[in-house]
Parts: C-alpha cells; structure tokens; sequence
C-alpha cells in the first residue's frame, strides 16, 4: 500500500472514531457502528491494495484497532483502562498477524510493535490525562502509523 | 429436566465411547482426513470445543475486570462449563497426535530427553497454553467459590481476572496459528488470530445463553452480545470470501442469517425460540470449523466421525450436569436476582486525594504488578535459555517464534505468585514454608520422572510370526547395498520414515519443523559416530520420539535402512532428488 493510501486510511480512522461513544452507550449501536466501520475498511483495503500483497489480510483490523485508539480520547470515564485495552488490541492485531506473517517469507515488523507495546505499557502508568496528553498520544498513534 | 438431560447426554457419550475406542485403537486411518492437509475431524473439535471454552473465562473474568454487574450463579456455571469443555476439548489433539502416549513430548522441555522440543511448533505453543489457561481456569473458580466467604480469596478475585483476561484470548489466537502458520493456502490469513477470537467468543456466548435457558432464566445483555458477533463473524466470512474465494453458505445461514431472527419479539422473548438460535449458532460454528479443516470438501465422514461429534457433546454434558449437581449448593446457595448484585469484592480503602504510597507498596503494584514482574522475569529467563539450546543446536529459529510462549509463561508464574501470597497468610508461616517445600519437592520429582522416563512403544507392534518386512542377506563387513536391496529400502524407508525424516533424508519439512519435536540431524558425521549397530538398535527399539520398529520390520531391514540413509546422507540433496524422480519413474 502507497504511504498515500495509508495515510487516507488514517484519516479515515479518526473520521470514524468521532462517531463512536457518543451519548448513552448501547451494545447494539455501537457493535453496529463497529461493523460497519470494519466493512468500510474492508472495502476500502480491498480498494487500494494489491491482491498480491498478502499484508492486506490483517490490513482492515489494523484500521479499526486505530479507530479505537483514537475513539477512547473521547470516553467520559475509565480512559486509561480502554487506552490500554485499545492499544492492546492494536499489539495483538499487530503481534500475531505478523507471526503469521512471517512464517510466510514476510519480515516481521519489530519496530511498529515495540513502539505500540512500549507506548501501551507507559499508558498504563497515566494518572490523568489531559487534553495536551490525549493530542500527544494521537500524535504518537499517527507516528506510528505513518512511519513504521 | 436433569434427568432426561442426564439420559440424553450418557445416549451420546455411550456411542461417543465406542467411537472413541475404535479411533484409538485404529489410529487416524479410522476418521475422515483430507487428503490435501492430513488434518481431520479431532482438529475440528478441538477448535471447536477450544472455543467453546472461552465462554466461563468471557462471562466471569472479562465482565468483572470491565465492572458489568452480573449474577454469581451465572458466572459460577459459566466458569464450570469453561473448565467441562477444556477437558473435552484436549482430548481430540491427543488422539490426533498418534502416538497418545507421548503428549509429554511437546512441552518445551529442552535437552532432557535428547531431543529438542521445537519451539517453532503451534502444537508446543497449543501445550503451553491450554495448560496454563486450564491451570488458572481452576483456580479462577475455587477462588470464586470461595470469595463469598474468606475475605483473602476476595482480595485477589479481580486480580487473577486481570491476569485470566488476556490468557484467554491468547489460548483462541494460538489454536489459530496451528492453520495460519502452515503452507495450506486455504488456511493463509494474517487476520485468522481474530477472525478465531469472535468465533470462539460467539459459540462461548451461544453455549452460557443455551445452559440460561435451561435454568430457566435469561440475560438480555448476552443475547445482545450474540447479535454482534454474528454481524463480526459474517464480516469476516466475506473477508476471507473476498481474500480466497472459499465461502460456506450454509454456515452464513446458520451462524449469521439465523441469529437475526433474534430481532423478532415473538422468538427473542420465548425459551424454545433463544434455545433454537444459541442452537443454530453453536452448529453453524461446529460446520464452519470443519469447512475449515477440510479446505478441498468433507470425503468420507462417517460413522466414527458421527460418534466423535457425539462422544464431545455426550461427555461435556455428563461431566457439566455431575458437576453441576455437586456444585448446586455453592451455585445456588446465596442466589442475587439479576440487576440486584452486590459487590462481593470488599470496597477498596477510601483513600484521600493526596494519601502518599512508599515506591513500589501500592495496593495495585503488590497485587498485580509484582506477580506480573515476576512472571516477565521467569519469562525472560527461560526465553535465554531456549535461545541458548537453540543455537547450541543449529536449529533455525525467528524470535517471532517465541512470542506466543511468554503470555502462559508471565501469566502461570504470576498467578501462582498471586494466590501465594494469600495462601501464606491463610495458612501461617509454617504452613507456609511446608507448602512452598512441597511444592519444590513436586517440581523435583516431575523433572526426575520426565527426565528419566523412556518411550513407551506405540502399541502397534505386530507380532514375531507375523509378516515382518525383510530385505534379504546383507553382507556384514561392508556398508553397502547392491540394487535390488536399495529398491527395497527404498521402498521400506519411503513407507515408514519418509514421513517424519523426509524422502531424501533431510526432514519432512512439514510435519517435523512446524508439529513435532525436530528429531536428530542424521547427517554423515553423526552416523559414523553412532555407529551401524547403535542405529539399528534405535530402528528396533525405539528412542525418545522415534518409535520401536522391532516385529514389524527385521534387524536385516533396519541394517538396510540405516545403510540406506547412509547412502542418503552421503549424497548431495540435488542427487537426492534426483534419485527420488527417476525412482518414481
């Protein structure tokens, strides 16, 4: 995928994080939310992706992992907790759609998962976060994204 | 209604038995495999029964680390349902691998044995986990039980949830690696570790709202929770239909379509009508994870894999309904209606805005974060040395292949850390002390026995009159064969050994790196070091994973055969082949 695309792909995360936690929480709406947002991804990777490049696979859940990492600057209560778990949740989609990955010829990507898992471990130890704290880690989230 | 239950489930386990005994004693010939991947229906129980496994862990842990409010009743069986479905569901990878008696030689034990246990293998990263995950399911509902009534077990209930948390989801993305870590381009998906995850989770939910049902009450949140993941799950059938093609319309009926019917009062609001969609749920998963094993179509499935299918679902419910009979007083014994919980987890200590902690005696740091430092310690510890085994032995490795043994590491370490502390304090010091000795007297002793304990022939041994493959005379002082003796070893070797030691000598890529313990690099050196006669001895009678050939093939043969590797490994791999394609011709 073009750093173009992948970048389109960003924005588009954090255009559907804006959508997610809004008012009174209800499983049904928000699992729908996130079902759709995983379509969207879904068709967006299949889009702009080759077919070849066997990244694209785990592509749209790297998508929606982002997505959740941006949403949970927005919760009113309990936003270190879901921080954590999001980024977790990024790791995992990371960690183990590489291991797989690699079996097949392809180079894991050490660096994107030890800035994800070094940035989620640090999270744990936030106190309170401010919204010059909640600008640095979508700073941070981009970073990653972008550059690894 | 236990009753007729019970009735029910000893008329499936009592089929399921025999079934059962019929594939042990037969091996895999007896159920249907396919042809293309040499996996069969066991691997599709096993996911599916793996799965199923989740539900306690997700109801109970999951809900309590994220503070949703939910009876203890339906936790408690949730948990016992966790722990009936995990002793199920290691059952069909045992009779899978064979050679049951040795499951043992999967566990990453290096070096004790002579043999190194290849990390690099989704069945050694399967042992691990559904060990560690069984052991703190265990303790999880002991913990549980108890928490109602001994402040100490209380204290480390969320703890040990935390810790239950990721183990769980660890288990599910694991058993999914067994598929995308292979060369099976069916099975090919970087998405497969989450993709499995929801599925898990879905049958889970499916199964805690069908037993709900049964104990005649029901919890809206759950049924909502189903409706999600049936809408996750078609997402990602259409994914892996738009990746690779394979789509199965009768699972995106039975999984996905039917659970909809969940938007119409008239079946939302009856018991028969949850009952039948947890029940379309839970077939539509069991027929997606057979689809699953079976990439070029089910051939050949009957009447054993009929009664394995049975034998899992007959003794899940005889052991759930025995224990659940037995447990009935502790489950039922303080029953709280739904949305009338209270906190059995005493209040933590109002503690000031400015109350001071001395660095590193926080409530939380003693009660999560040490036990967690200790296990990454052990972990590291133990990931040095198997680096260490692995280069001392010129075995290739990538560190990504390590990965998925530290989480039941970390997490087993820092579980017993955790139930320690309490346990001392319960108990005494000198309780204590005799505890702790105990328990180093226990790991002792299993180090002793599985250091020590030879194979156990396979049981397949036909008997000294029957027809043992032989291959002729063979000259004794020399080690070579003339023609005719090399087709026939060819022939021999091809039959027997080709499988684990690969046509032409140098493994089974495979079946040795990915699944089994890598077996000896028999290259020219170490055969001239062992020797003709030690070699034959290991053909005959066997060595660690190597199974005794004695009474199915003559001493003459062995000889042949190691002979024949000789030859093997004396050539070079192109000739090999070589060989290999004119031989077939």
């Amino acid at each position: 995928m073009t750093p173009l695309m992948s970048s389109l792909a960003c924005v588009m995360a954090l255009a559907q994080a804006f959508f997610l936690w809004r008012g009174k929480m209800h499983i049904l709406k928000e699992g729908l939310l996130l079902f759709g947002f995983f379509c969207i991804s879904c068709v967006f990777t299949l889009l702009v992706g080759s077919p070849d490049d066997p990244q694209i696979e785990h592509y749209p859940l790297r998508m929606l992992a982002l997505c959740l990492c941006f949403s949970t600057t927005s919760l009113p209560r309990y936003r270190r907790r879901y921080l954590v778990m999001a980024q977790a949740f990024w790791l995992w989609v990371e960690l183990f759609g590489g291991i797989a990955l690699a079996y097949r010829g392809i180079e894991f990507a050490w660096a994107r998962s030890l800035a994800i898992f070094l940035l989620c471990c640090s999270s744990t130890l936030l106190s309170r976060i401010s919204k010059e704290m909640e600008f640095c880690l979508m700073v941070f989230w981009i970073a990653i994204w972008i550059l690894f | 209604m236990v009753r007729i239950l019970f009735i029910v489930f000893l008329c499936l386990l009592v089929p399921g038995l025999a079934s059962m005994g019929y594939s042990l004693w037969q091996g895999p010939a007896a159920w249907s495999v396919d042809t293309g991947v040499f996996w069969g229906l066991p691997i599709s129980l096993f996911v599916f029964w793996i799965g199923l496994a989740h539900a306690g862990t997700l109801i109970s842990a999951i809900f309590l680390v994220l503070d949703v409010k939910m009876e203890r009743r339906t936790s408690i069986l949730a948990e016992l349902a966790t722990l009936c479905a995990l002793v199920v569901a290691v059952i069909f990878p045992l009779m899978h691998l064979g050679v049951i008696q040795n499951f043992y030689m999967v566990a990453p034990y290096m070096e004790s044995r002579g043999s190194m246990a290849n990390v690099c293998s989704p069945l050694v990263w399967d042992f691990c986990c559904i060990l560690a995950y069984g052991l703190l399911s265990v303790v999880y509902l002991v913990v549980h039980v108890l928490a109602d009534k001994s402040a100490v077990a209380a204290s480390i209930h969320r703890p040990l949830a935390w810790l239950l948390f990721p183990m769980v989801l660890w288990v599910h993305t694991i058993v999914s690696l067994d598929f995308a870590a292979t060369f099976v381009p069916a099975w090919r998906g970087a998405f497969f570790p989450i993709y499995f995850i929801v599925g898990a989770v879905f049958s889970g939910l499916a199964m805690v709202n069908i037993m709900l049902c049964a104990e005649g009450y029901r919890m809206r949140q759950l049924e909502k929770l189903m409706l999600v993941g049936s809408w996750f799950l078609g997402a990602f059938l259409l994914w892996d239909f738009a990746l690779k093609g394979n789509l199965s319309v009768t699972v995106l009926v039975f999984a996905v379509l039917l659970p909809q019917l969940m938007f119409v009062s008239a079946v939302r609001e009856s018991t028969l009508g949850r009952v039948l969609v947890s029940s379309s749920i839970i077939v539509g998963l069991l027929l997606e994870r057979v689809f699953l094993v079976f990439p070029s179509g089910v051939v050949g499935f009957g009447w054993v894999d009929l009664g394995l299918i049975c034998f899992g679902f007959g003794l899940f419910g005889v052991i759930f309904l025995v224990a659940r009979l037995k447990l009935s007083r502790v489950i039922e014994g303080e029953e709280v209606l739904m949305g009338e919980v209270e906190e059995t987890v005493p209040k933590r200590p109002a503690t000031g805005r400015f109350s001071y902690f001395a660095p590193l005696t926080t409530p939380e740091f003693r009660m999560l974060r040490f036990p967690l430092l200790l296990g990454i310690i052990a972990c590291t510890l133990f990931l040095v040395w198997v680096v260490g085994c692995l280069e001392e032995n010129g075995i290739a490795f990538s560190d990504a292949n390590l990965v998925p043994l530290t989480c039941p590491i970390i997490t087993t370490v820092a579980g017993i850390v955790l139930c320690l502390r309490p346990l001392v304090m319960h108990i005494g010091k000198v309780g204590g002390v005799v505890m702790v000795a105990l328990a180093a007297l226990l790991g002792v002793l299993a180090g002793m026995v599985y250091g020590g304990v030879t194979s156990v022939p396979s049981g397949a041994v036909v008997s000294s009159t029957g027809d043992m493959l032989d291959v002729g005379t063979l000259p004794d002082s020399t080690s070579t064969l003339d023609s005719v003796a090399i087709i026939r070893t060819k022939a021999v070797f091809e039959a027997r050994c080709a499988g684990c030691h690969g046509a032409d000598g140098r493994l089974n890529e495979k079946f040795v790196r990915e699944y089994y313990p890598v077996p000896q690099n028999l290259d020219i050196s170490r055969m001239d070091a062992l020797g003709e006669d030690s070699l034959v001895n290991v053909i005959l009678n066997g060595r660690t994973n190597m199974n005794p050939y004695a009474g199915r093939i003559s001493p003459q043969m062995a000889r042949g055969l190691v002979r024949y590797m000789r030859l093997l490994a004396e050539t070079p791999a192109a000739d090999n082949a070589a060989r290999n394609e004119g031989g077939d011709e």
